[in-house]
């Protein structure tokens, strides 16, 4: 029947936002059409036991996917399956590698997870296969929770080995001569959920993988990566940069299923003004009641472990649990024991729960079956991984749902009043750069002490030699005939976290009755955001900071009812020091890309009362300064362009520092990048002569957040038009008066006429014409 | 613009490590043959190029056997251990760090061995990285043959360091027919005395040995480190000191074991290392009286009270498996109020007098002392929930059935 979905949908929608005759609110309601599976019997090549192993699973054809998939591995190819959630992606690995097995009972595989839950997952499934197979073959999973004396047997018995890349990186490569069984005979790498490595950590796994070529070569075996992605722009190119060779792209999905409706909600605004919309958490609560009230399993995902428990909080007041019946609404994230994880699942896959709060930690291929609705509070930061939550919900047969909430971040608001983008744009791509000196480097040091270097030996794009020298001159290596040896008592992998940007947080401890931890937020935006006698804004309440710990990492908080804000002063310097590529741009105004060194420091703090913005106050502060040398992206605009603009100086810094601001949101959004990962700092160009000092001639930088860059600055240079596009849609498009959170930046902080000097600056730096305008 | 080398020049993981000391004068006399010439070495050649060999005797008369009770104390595996010690080899590696892993090397092998009236020590070194598979082949050819090594710690770590540089450097080793590690013997007899087994203090307070000067085994990787980057040999010369020591006190080592364990009862020992005789006597099997003997002798002898408390709980037990219960009785009665093992003792007599005397009114108050001490050992946080839950449900049972019985 199709159309039933649509029809629950707009019953739903009508109960939700009656008063919605703009649209505004539910901004789209996006009908996905049933789809039918497609078939393949099993490959006769398949060995029998292993075909009835299947077969007594229930599984007795292929989808056309899967059967691709195995035929392509068995004719040897690298290869990247791409497909959406729960389309039988394992089995598309699994089937040829354990033919392998079977056929020749020496064969090794090495499966890499991002996580050891995903592991754990795929250590049940290969097991219950290995029990229909009579135990024929080995599978364990190697990480930092297996015990010491199991290893021994896993090195030598693990036909299969399910581990990560920490664990590949710290405790498998530097001790490869405990793993020659597995070294000498290994023939596959199964690499899933590829989209997840971008930016650092995708860098790092491409040196992981570069060492580990290395040892593979030194074994004399040539391993075959499978890789498996969800939908990403740039699969096989990612592929490639991770194995340095050509990857063939599988893209077909033969899976079923059912009627989906992907509806987009926007939380009613409250105050136009200062472009407060109500809360989205409460939305989201309000929506997913209504689902569970219905009778639907529903996920609920949150961005944040705190977002999670609130929400937990919510749904289990509306479903207490009835006298001698389990729980129906249960938490899922990080943090979460092994054990009750599996419980959770499990009861997610029986139905016995009706609903779960879960962070992204079930975005990724756990098996949980299917749900029937999927709520998300906040847009998950990318299309792709949008893609993957909704995909939770999706029955072979029925209806299913998907709703996300926007929150009023930048990307969240562009993304719901642009629905066209979303559901037309191919997903993102992902970045990494394998050649970021600092992490090839500190890869290339656990590379030499797991195997000296050689002259002429090649890792990733470098010369070696110069780098080998000045590793020699800092005592690290020392020469000896061909070779390069490792000199250092130290184990270089134990210094290399491969996750190392994000861990770095601050906690927020309310002091006020009992000490409390009410939030975190990460390193950067911790120095703006709570430093000594900032007001700290948390769920409409407002803190006073009273201290901050720095080594310790924890600022401590008091409730606070005061009629002013904070905002910090943050001093930033860029200096540009090698310009990769410039080109003069329509402005006039310059557009390039190279090298920079960022030196930032909060230097103070002003106090700014509510509705009048008037400036009540200011403070000093002397908090630690940050320097690191990284990649930008810049556009410098011209004297002329500047001085024609209709305004005051004041007027037009404004205008600069809020194109600046939903410059960077749009960025973030276009490079599928954390927002961390991206910062973004006005600088002056510097003058060439003591006569033109006094000139304004300023530039916008995009930068890298991490030292020596990962891969961004690059392509925000050659999507320049589309960057200024969308951002141009944006400022546009949304509906506050003077500027906004959700555009360019809160009203209160900028001038009164940022919002329009904004758009007069992009209108110079893009004439209507020269630029494609993909609205709808 | 920028270079390569203006870039490679901000870069953190280039940044050199605080450790890096060479001095001029020191790389003026760096030669290599200063190095064989200082230690009375020769340069060796193999297939795979060359490396350093120095070779000394000590006058040392060969212990004629190890006692075949020695032997089993020490090694797990005596049925291909001839006692005879011509097959004997004693290992220690220097190397350049503690970590493992593929590139930690050992850059000095020092073996040992006795011949005729001599203990022979030879060591292999490599000058550079280079000539690591020519010192290994070298070695390799001491293991041609059916050997016993011995070393101290060489289980955990000298044995599989080895192994995994002759797998890197693709060279086959045989294994050695047995390896006794005799850190391992060495624990059981004097750690409780002088907590800290290093070889060092064992030769100092044991064998009551002095090697003179020596360096601190934690400077030996920044040594040999140095001595690459062009540092003259003296301090290297120094490492083979400390390692030709390290082979003497392991050799010694095995003399005074092997006179201590062949007559524990004759061999004047103090309390605690009888009392870890009589713990290896009782693992090994097989001398269950002499273990006994031991055991009273180590508390006649006086122990701490850790000791004390062990040595009455095993001597009991054993003298309960020899059916002298009338040893047994005494010792559990000694145990019953002491505060850890009170609990087990109470329980054991009152098996005693149920079982063996058949008096179950006497095994009923023993049970009821036994229950009591478990509470307190629980409530002090000796055992944990689940012994606790496992003992407190068997003492239930056992006083059911002494009520039934009387």
């Amino acid at each position: 029947m199709p159309g039933t979905a649509l029809i629950e949908v707009q019953q739903l929608v009508g109960e939700l936002a009656p008063k919605d005759q703009l649209n505004e609110v539910v901004t789209a309601v996006h009908r996905i059409p049933a789809r039918e599976a497609q078939w393949e019997e099993m490959p006769a090549w398949i060995r029998p036991e292993l075909m009835q192993a299947y077969r007594a699973k229930g599984i007795e054809r292929l989808y056309l996917h899967q059967a691709e998939a195995a035929e392509a591995v068995r004719a040897g190819k690298d290869v990247v399956i791409v497909t959406p959630t729960a389309s039988g992606k394992t089995l598309c690995y699994n089937l040829p590698v354990l033919n392998a097995v079977v056929e020749n009972p020496d064969t090794r595989a090495l499966y890499l997870f991002p996580t050891k839950a995903l592991a754990q997952d795929q250590l049940l499934e290969l097991q219950d296969v290995g029990q229909r197979l009579g135990d024929a073959f080995g599978v364990f999973t190697y990480d930092g929770d297996t015990p010491s004396d199991a290893r021994q047997a896993i090195r030598q018995r693990g036909h299969i080995v399910l581990t990560n890349p920490d664990m590949l990186h710290a405790g498998i490569l530097p001790h490869h001569t405990k793993w020659t069984r597995l070294f000498e005979n290994l023939r596959y790498i199964v690499i899933d959920e590829l989209h997840t490595y971008r930016g650092v950590f995708g860098s790092h796994l491409a040196n992981v993988l570069r060492r580990l070529k290395r040892i593979t070569d030194f074994y004399g075996c040539n391993p075959q990566f499978i890789f498996s992605s969800a939908t990403i722009a740039n699969p096989g190119e990612l592929a490639q940069r991770l194995t340095g060779s050509d990857v063939t792209v599988l893209e077909g999905n033969g899976a079923p299923s059912a009627e989906k409706c992907f509806v987009f909600y926007n939380p009613p605004v409250v105050n136009r003004f200062l472009g407060i919309r109500r809360s989205y958490i409460n939305e989201t609560w309000r929506i997913a009641r209504k689902f569970v009230k219905r009778g639907f399993q529903t996920i609920v995902f949150a961005n944040s472990r705190l977002h999670t428990e609130v929400l937990l909080t919510y749904l289990k007041q509306d479903n207490p649990p009835l006298p001698g019946s389990p729980e129906i609404v249960k938490g899922y994230r990080g943090g979460y024991l092994p054990l009750e994880r599996r419980e959770i699942e499990q009861g997610l896959r029986n139905g016995s729960i009706r609903a779960v709060v879960a962070t992204n930690a079930l975005e990724l291929g756990i098996d949980i079956g299917s749900l029937d609705v999927a709520v998300m509070a906040g847009y998950p930061g990318t299309i792709a991984s949008t893609w993957q939550r909704a995909g939770r919900a999706g029955r072979r047969t029925g209806a299913s749902y998907a709703v996300m909430v926007a929150s009023s971040r930048p990307l969240d608001q562009f993304i719901v009043k642009h629905p066209e983008y979303f559901f037309s744009e191919s997903p993102e791509h992902v970045y990494i750069q394998p050649d970021n000196l600092e992490i090839l480097i500190n890869h290339l040091k656990c590379a030499a002490f797991e195997l000296p270097l050689q002259n002429g030996e090649s890792f990733g794009g470098v010369d070696l030699q110069i780098i080998c020298e000045r590793l020699a001159e800092s005592g690290y290596l020392h020469k000896s005939g061909e070779f390069w040896y490792w000199t250092q008592e130290a184990y270089p992998a134990d210094t290399v976290s491969l996750r190392s940007v994000s861990s770095d947080n601050f906690v927020i401890i309310d002091e006020t009755v009992e000490p409390e931890v009410i939030g975190e937020v990460d390193f950067t935006s911790a120095l703006t955001t709570v430093h000594p006698k900032a007001i700290y804004i948390h769920g409409a309440q407002q803190y006073h900071v009273e201290r901050l710990e720095f080594e310790q990492r924890k600022a401590y908080v008091r409730r606070v009812a005061v009629d002013y804000f904070t905002q910090a002063i943050r001093y930033t310097q860029v200096k540009k020091l090698e310009v990769e590529e410039a080109a003069a741009i329509p402005g006039p105004a310059i557009k390039a890309y190279g090298d920079v060194q960022i030196r930032s420091q909060v230097v103070g703090f002003k106090k700014i009362k509510f509705y009048t913005l008037e400036n009540v106050g200011s403070g000093k502060l002397e908090l630690p300064e940050n320097e690191m040398h990284t990649t930008a992206c810049w556009i410098t605009l011209d004297r002329e362009l500047t001085e024609s603009l209709p305004y005051s100086i004041s007027e037009r810094q404004d205008g600069l520092f809020g194109l600046l601001y939903a410059l960077e949101s749009v960025a973030s959004l276009l490079l599928m990048c954390d927002r961390m990962d991206l910062g973004a700092t006005i600088g002056e160009r510097m003058p060439d002569n003591a006569e033109e000092a006094e000139l304004f001639e300023p530039t916008l930088y995009l930068y890298d957040a991490y030292p020596c860059g990962i891969g961004l600055s690059r392509p925000l240079f050659e999507m320049y038009d589309l960057l200024l596009a969308r951002t141009r849609e944006m400022i546009e498009g949304c509906t506050c008066e003077k500027g906004c959170p959700s555009c360019v930046g809160p009203a209160g902080e900028a001038g009164e006429r940022t919002k329009e000097v904004a758009l007069a600056i992009l209108a110079k730096l893009s004439p209507v014409g020269t630029m494609s305008c993909s609205q709808a | 613009m920028d270079s390569l080398a203006d870039r490679l020049s901000r870069i953190a993981a280039l940044r050199p490590v605080s450790t890096i000391s060479r001095t001029a004068t020191d790389v003026a006399d760096a030669c290599p043959d200063t190095l064989i010439q200082l230690l009375g070495g020769e340069l060796r050649f193999t297939q795979f190029g060359s490396h350093v060999r120095v070779r000394r005797r000590f006058r040392s008369p060969q212990p004629e056997v190890i006692s075949p009770r020695a032997l089993r104390l020490i090694c797990y595996n005596t049925s291909a251990v001839s006692p005879d010690l011509s097959g004997w080899l004693l290992l220690d590696t220097e190397t350049t760090g503690l970590a493992g892993g593929t590139g930690t090397y050992a850059f000095l092998v020092g073996i040992a061995w006795w011949e005729q009236d001599s203990f022979v020590v030879e060591q292999l070194f490599m000058r550079n990285h280079g000539e690591e598979p020519s010192l290994l082949l070298d070695l390799e050819s001491h293991f041609a043959r059916d050997r016993v090594l011995v070393t101290f710690n060489g289980k955990s770590f000298d044995w599989p360091l080895l192994q995994t540089r002759f797998r890197i450097s693709r060279i086959r080793i045989r294994e050695p027919i047995a390896h006794i590690d005799l850190l391992h013997p060495a624990r059981r007899l004097w750690r409780p005395q002088l907590g800290s087994v290093a070889l060092t203090r064992l030769e100092r307070q044991i064998l009551k040995l002095d090697r003179g000067p020596d360096i601190p085994s934690e400077s030996i990787p920044q040594i040999y480190f140095d001595f690459l980057r062009g540092a003259g040999p003296r301090a290297i010369a120094e490492v083979f000191h400390h390692n030709r020591m390290d082979l003497c006190g392991l050799g010694s080592l095995l003399v005074h074991l092997n006179t201590i364990l062949s007559e524990p009862e004759e061999c004047g020992c103090r309390g605690s290392e009888l009392f870890g005789i009589s713990r290896m006597l009782q693992k090994s099997g097989g001398e269950e009286r002499l273990a006994r003997r031991v055991y009273e002798k180590a508390l006649e002898s006086g122990l701490p009270a850790d000791a004390e408390r062990a040595a009455r709980r095993e001597l009991a037990f054993l003298a309960k498996r020899g059916c002298d219960f009338e040893r047994a009785n005494a010792l559990w009665l000694e145990l019953s109020n002491d505060s850890r093992e009170g609990f087990r003792a109470c329980e054991q007599l009152a098996i005693y007098y149920e079982h063996k005397a058949r008096l179950p009114g006497k095994a009923l108050a023993f049970s009821r002392q036994a229950l009591a001490k478990l509470r307190e050992a629980f409530h002090a946080r000796r055992i944990t929930l689940k012994e606790y839950q496992r003992r407190y449900a068997a003492l239930q049972r056992r006083l059911t059935r002494l009520a039934a019985k009387l």
